[in-house]
C-alpha cells in the first residue's frame, strides 16, 4: 500500500526531462519533492498522476497505474494542479462537489461544506469561482481535491494527495495553513506527495524529501538527512547554508549572497 | 461506466432553479407547439379542429392538409432542428471550454455547407437513375454526408496517439472553412442564377420543406444524439477545469470527446441537412441557461434541448405569418433576433467573466 | 449508466407528451386522407411568374386571380394581389391561404415538399414550360388557355401575338454586317461585372431584336473579367431598370476600367429596360423587341 516509481523516464521531444527517477512514498507520511526550476519536479508528478506519457512503472496500492481507468484512479487519488482556469462561471462550491463526484464520498452531502471549511472558506461557498483572488482560488481548488478524497483511509486502503506547488500563490498564514491540513492528511494514515519550492517549509513539514536536479534523484530522505549544505548547493548551483538552531532542529536554509 | 450519485447539499438556488426551470420550459415548449399549430397563413386553427373532434365532425380537406401535412410536420422538424442545435451548442461549448464555440467549429458546417452547394449546383449532373431514386432529398443528403466527412476528417487530423487534441481541432477547422468555403466559390461561379438563388435560401435556413419523410430521417439521428447529450454532463462540467484535471476527477476524457465530437456531428448534420443553415441557436441558448442556472452541463443539456426546439418553433410561427402568404427564411428571423440578445448578454457580462 | 432519471423527468414527460400528440394525430392524418374532394372549376387561380401572369390578364381572365408571387408585377394593379413570395421557396400554407384551386406557374417552382403538400390539398398544378422564342412564348399561351379552359380566347391571343412577334422580328432582321455587339451586364456589384453569356433570356432577346451577343464563351450569367469585356467590345451595353446597382448611372459605368475602352464608352450607349418586359418572354416580347431594336439602332432606324 504506497506509491512507487520506479526508474521513471519521460522525454519532451528529444529531450529527457526525467532520466530514470525512483521513488517511494509510504501512506502515513508526507513526501516532498524539491529541486530547482526544470529539474524534473512537475514532470515526475505528472508521470506518478499518468497526465502524461512515460517509461517505467508506477505502482499505486499495489496496482499499477497504467492499467486503471479514470474512475479507478480518481477514487485512490486526487491531485491538485499548479494553477486552475475554469471555463464557466460555477460556483465555489460547485467545484468542490466535482470532486466528491469523483471520490468515495458521492453519498455523503456534507463533504463539500466540511471540504471548504477546512480550507476557511465555508462563507464564499456561494461566490462565482471567477471572482476569487488567486489565493482563494488555490484553497478552493484544494477544498475541491480534500473532498474527493475525504477519508485518508477506506476500506483498510490510503487515499493519497498529490501536490503540485500547493503553496505557490499564498500568504504565509495560508501556506501554514495548507501545509498543515497535508500533514494531518497524512498523519490520519493517507499518502501525501507534494512538489514544493519553499524548502524552509518542506523542512518543517515534510517526513521525506526527494532532491532533484536534472532529471535525477539527487537525494531521497528525512529533511534532516537531505538539507546539507552540499547536496542542496549542488542541487540548486548556489551557495546555500542550513543551520539546525535550536530548540526544534528543524534545519533552516538561508542563501549566502555572493558578495563583492 | 461508474454509476455516478448526485446528491449533494443544495447549492444556493441553483439547482432547484435548474430544475424549476426544467418543468417551466417544459410547458413553455407545450405552448409554443399549440401555437404553431394554431397559427399559420390559412384561417385553419387547432382550437377549431378540436372542437370539430370532440363534436364528431369530419375535417374538411384543406384543414386535414394544412394541419398534418403542413403545420404538424414542421412542428417536428423545429422542435428536432432547435433542440439538435442547441445541444450541439452546449456540447461544443463545454468541449472547448469556449462560451462562443458553435457546431461550426468541428466542421459539420462548412462540411454540410460545401455538400448542399455541390448538390444544388452539380445535381443534374447525376445519371438519371441515381437523380430519380434520391430526387428532392440529394440536398439533404449531401449535407449530411458533407457535414459527417467535414468532422471525421478534422476528428482524425486532431488525433494522435489516441488523443484529440481541441485546439488542433480548432485551427484545422478554420483551414477546413477556408477549403470548403474557396470550393463553394468555385460552385458559386459555375451556378446559374436559380442556383445561385437556391443557394442563398439554403445558407438561411428554411422549415417551409418540412415533411414527415424528413421528420422520420431526422429524427432518430436528433434524438440518439439527444440522448448521448445526456450522458456527457458531468464530463463537461469536469472538463471545465481542464482536460487534466477532468481525467483526475475520473472521466475518461477521450472517450467523453469522442462522444460530444459525434453527437455534435450527428445532430447539427441532420438538422443542418433538413433545415439549411440556422444560426444563433446554438450560442444564444446555452448563454441565456448559463444565466439562469449555472452552467452545470447535466442540468444545462436537457434545458438547451427544451428552449433551442421552444425558440425555434416560435421563430418559425414568426417566418411564416409575418409576411404571409410569402414567409421569411427562418435564418433571418434567429439572426435578428438572436444577434440583439447575443449583444446584450456580452454587454452584460463584460468585465465580470473573462471569456 | 447515468442516474438521471431526477433531472431529465420534464424532458422524457415532455417528449413523451410531443410523440403521443404526434403519435395520436398521425393515425387520423391517414385516414382521413382516404376521402378525397371533388374536381374543382378552376375560379381560383394562383399565378407564379411574371409572364405567366401577364399571359392570364392578356386571356382576359385577371378576374380569376386570387394571388401572385414577387415576380408578377404586370400590369400594376396586380401588384394588389397577395405576394406568395418567391417562386423557388414557397411556403406551402402561405400558398394554401390564398385558396387557388389551380396553380399556374413557371418552371422551377419548390421547394419539392411544398408542391406534394400543395397538391395533397386537391388544388391543381400546371408547370409553363420556359421560352426562348416566338414559339416558345405561343405554347405558353397554349398551356396557360388549356389550364384555364378557354382555348378560343388563347387561340386569339396566339394569332394576335404570334402576328406582333414576326414583324417585330421581321422588322429587327438586319444584314450580319450591320449587327452591333450588345452587352448584357446583370450587376455591377462591387465594380465587378456579371454578365450573359449564351442560352439566357438576354442572349435570346439580343438576338431577336436584330443584335449580336457580345459575349459567346459561355453559357448564362457569370461574372467575367475586365479583360473579356474588352475583347468582347460591345457597341451597347444593356441593362435592367432596376434599383440598387442596376441603376448604375451612365457616369460611374463608363467609367468602369473593363468598360472604357469599349465601343459603347465611346459613343455612351447604354439601353435601360425593364427586366420583366425585356427578359419575361410573355404577351408584350414583340414590344420589348421593337423598344430594344429601336434603342440599339436609334429611333429612325
Amino acid at each position: 500500500m504506497s506509491l512507487i516509481a520506479e526508474d521513471i523516464r519521460v522525454f519532451y521531444g528529444r529531450r529527457e526531462a526525467l532520466r530514470g527517477v525512483s521513488l517511494r512514498a509510504e501512506p502515513g507520511e508526507f513526501t516532498a519533492i524539491v529541486g530547482p526550476n526544470g529539474s524534473g519536479k512537475s514532470t515526475l508528478l505528472g508521470a506518478l498522476t499518468a497526465s502524461l506519457p512515460y517509461a517505467g512503472r508506477v505502482t499505486l496500492n499495489g496496482r499499477e497505474i497504467d492499467g486503471l481507468q479514470p474512475w479507478e484512479l480518481s477514487s485512490e487519488r486526487a491531485v491538485l494542479p499548479q494553477a486552475s482556469r475554469l471555463a464557466f462561471p460555477f460556483t465555489v462550491l460547485e467545484v468542490v462537489r466535482l470532486g466528491v463526484q469523483a471520490g468515495t464520498a458521492g453519498d455523503r452531502p456534507e463533504v463539500p461544506m466540511q471540504a471548504l471549511a477546512r480550507v476557511g472558506l465555508a462563507h464564499y461557498a456561494e461566490r462565482t469561482f471567477q471572482e476569487l483572488s488567486g489565493g482563494e482560488a488555490q484553497r478552493v481548488m484544494l477544498a475541491r481535491v480534500l473532498a474527493q478524497v475525504w477519508s485518508p483511509i477506506e476500506d483498510g486502503r490510503p487515499r493519497w494527495l498529490l501536490l503540485d506547488e500547493p503553496v505557490s500563490s499564498l500568504d504565509i498564514a495560508h501556506q501554514l495553513q495548507v501545509m498543515e491540513i497535508a500533514r494531518d492528511f497524512a498523519r490520519a494514515g493517507g499518502g501525501v506527495i507534494a512538489v514544493m519550492h519553499d524548502l524552509n517549509l518542506t523542512a518543517m513539514f515534510a517526513d521525506r524529501v526527494a532532491v532533484l536536479a536534472e532529471g535525477q534523484r539527487l537525494a531521497f530522505g528525512t529533511p534532516r538527512e537531505v538539507f546539507s549544505d552540499g547536496i542542496l548547493s549542488r542541487a540548486y548551483g548556489c551557495d546555500l547554508r542550513v543551520s539546525a538552531p535550536p530548540p526544534v532542529g528543524t534545519p533552516y536554509i538561508l542563501p549566502h549572497a555572493a558578495t563583492a | 461506466m461508474a454509476v455516478i450519485t448526485d446528491s449533494f447539499i443544495p447549492p444556493r438556488d441553483r439547482v432547484a432553479r435548474a430544475r424549476a426551470l426544467h418543468g417551466l420550459l417544459a410547458a413553455a415548449l407545450l405552448v409554443a407547439c399549440a401555437l404553431s399549430l394554431q397559427i399559420g397563413a390559412t384561417d385553419v386553427r387547432l382550437t377549431t379542429l378540436l372542437a370539430k373532434l370532440a363534436q364528431g365532425q369530419d375535417l374538411s380537406q384543406m384543414e386535414r392538409v394544412v394541419l398534418f401535412d403542413i403545420r404538424l410536420p414542421r412542428l417536428a422538424m423545429g422542435a428536432l432542428v432547435g433542440a439538435a442545435l442547441a445541444v450541439s451548442g452546449a456540447v461544443m461549448q463545454g468541449l472547448f471550454r469556449n462560451p462562443l464555440a458553435d457546431p461550426g467549429i468541428v466542421g459539420v458546417g462548412a462540411g454540410a455547407g460545401l455538400g448542399a452547394i455541390l448538390a444544388i449546383v452539380l445535381g443534374g449532373l447525376l445519371p438519371l437513375s441515381l437523380a430519380g431514386l434520391v430526387g428532392p432529398y440529394l440536398v439533404p443528403i449531401a449535407a449530411f454526408l458533407g457535414g459527417w466527412g467535414g468532422t471525421l476528417l478534422l476528428y482524425k487530423v486532431a488525433t494522435r496517439h489516441g488523443r484529440t487534441s481541441v485546439a488542433t481541432m480548432l485551427l484545422a477547422g478554420i483551414a477546413l472553412a477556408a477549403l470548403a468555403g474557396a470550393l463553394s466559390g468555385v460552385m458559386v461561379y459555375i451556378a446559374d442564377d436559380n442556383q445561385l438563388r437556391d443557394l442563398t435560401f439554403w445558407g438561411l435556413g428554411s422549415l417551409a420543406g418540412a415533411s414527415w419523410a424528413k421528420v422520420l430521417a431526422a429524427g432518430p439521428l436528433v434524438m440518439l444524439a439527444l440522448a448521448a447529450s445526456l450522458t456527457l454532463g458531468r464530463g463537461l462540467n469536469g472538463l471545465a477545469l481542464g482536460e487534466a484535471t477532468a481525467a483526475h476527477i475520473g472521466i475518461d476524457v477521450q472517450r467523453m470527446k469522442s462522444i460530444a465530437i459525434l453527437t455534435v456531428a450527428g445532430a447539427t448534420g441532420a438538422a443542418v441537412a433538413v433545415a439549411g443553415g440556422i444560426g444563433f441557436i446554438g450560442i444564444v441558448v446555452p448563454h441565456l441557461l448559463r444565466l439562469a442556472s449555472g452552467p452545470d452541463h447535466r442540468t444545462l443539456l436537457p434545458n438547451a434541448a427544451l428552449l433551442g426546439a421552444t425558440l425555434l418553433i416560435l421563430a418559425d410561427v414568426i417566418a411564416r405569418v409575418v409576411i404571409a402568404p410569402a414567409e421569411l427564411p427562418i435564418g433571418i428571423v434567429t439572426a435578428v433576433l438572436g444577434a440583439p440578445v447575443f449583444l446584450w448578454i456580452l454587454l452584460k457580462r463584460r468585465g465580470m467573466v473573462d471569456l | 449508466m447515468f442516474c438521471k432519471a431526477g433531472k431529465s423527468g420534464g424532458f422524457a414527460a415532455c417528449s413523451g407528451l410531443l410523440l403521443s400528440i404526434f403519435g395520436a394525430l398521425v393515425p387520423l392524418n391517414v385516414s382521413a386522407q382516404q376521402s378525397t374532394g371533388v374536381p374543382t372549376p378552376h375560379a381560383d387561380v394562383l399565378s407564379i411568374g411574371g409572364s405567366v401572369t401577364e399571359i392570364v390578364v392578356a386571356l382576359g381572365e385577371q378576374h380569376r386571380l386570387k394571388a401572385r408571387d414577387t415576380t408578377s408585377s404586370y400590369p400594376p394593379e396586380i401588384t394588389a394581389l397577395p405576394d406568395v413570395g418567391y417562386i423557388r421557396a414557397l411556403s406551402p400554407e402561405g400558398v394554401l391561404s390564398v385558396g387557388p384551386s389551380l396553380i399556374l406557374s413557371e418552371e422551377g417552382a419548390g421547394p419539392m415538399e411544398a408542391l406534394d403538400v400543395i397538391r395533397a390539398a386537391d388544388v391543381d398544378f400546371v408547370e409553363v414550360p420556359n421560352a426562348l422564342d416566338a414559339e416558345g412564348i405561343l405554347r405558353k399561351i397554349d398551356v396557360i388557355g388549356a389550364a384555364l379552359d378557354v382555348p378560343d380566347k388563347a387561340s386569339d391571343l396566339k394569332d394576335e401575338v404570334g402576328q406582333a412577334l414576326a414583324s417585330a422580328i421581321g422588322d429587327a432582321e438586319r444584314p450580319e454586317a450591320e449587327k452591333k455587339r450588345v452587352l448584357f451586364v446583370l450587376s455591377t456589384e462591387g465594380g465587378k461585372i456579371n454578365a450573359s453569356g449564351t442560352g439566357t433570356e438576354a442572349d435570346a432577346i439580343i438576338r431577336m431584336a436584330g443584335g449580336v451577343n457580345a459575349v459567346t464563351e459561355y453559357d448564362g450569367y457569370k461574372q467575367i473579367t475586365d479583360e473579356a469585356v474588352g475583347l468582347a467590345a460591345p457597341d451597347v451595353i444593356l441593362m435592367m431598370k432596376r434599383g440598387g446597382n442596376h441603376g448604375a448611372d451612365d457616369d460611374s459605368l463608363f467609367e468602369m476600367p473593363a468598360i472604357r475602352l469599349t465601343p459603347a464608352a465611346q459613343t455612351r450607349s447604354v439601353v435601360r429596360m425593364d427586366a420583366l418586359l425585356l427578359l419575361g418572354f410573355g404577351p408584350r416580347t414583340a414590344e420589348a423587341v421593337r423598344d430594344l431594336n429601336a434603342a440599339i439602332y436609334g429611333e429612325g432606324a
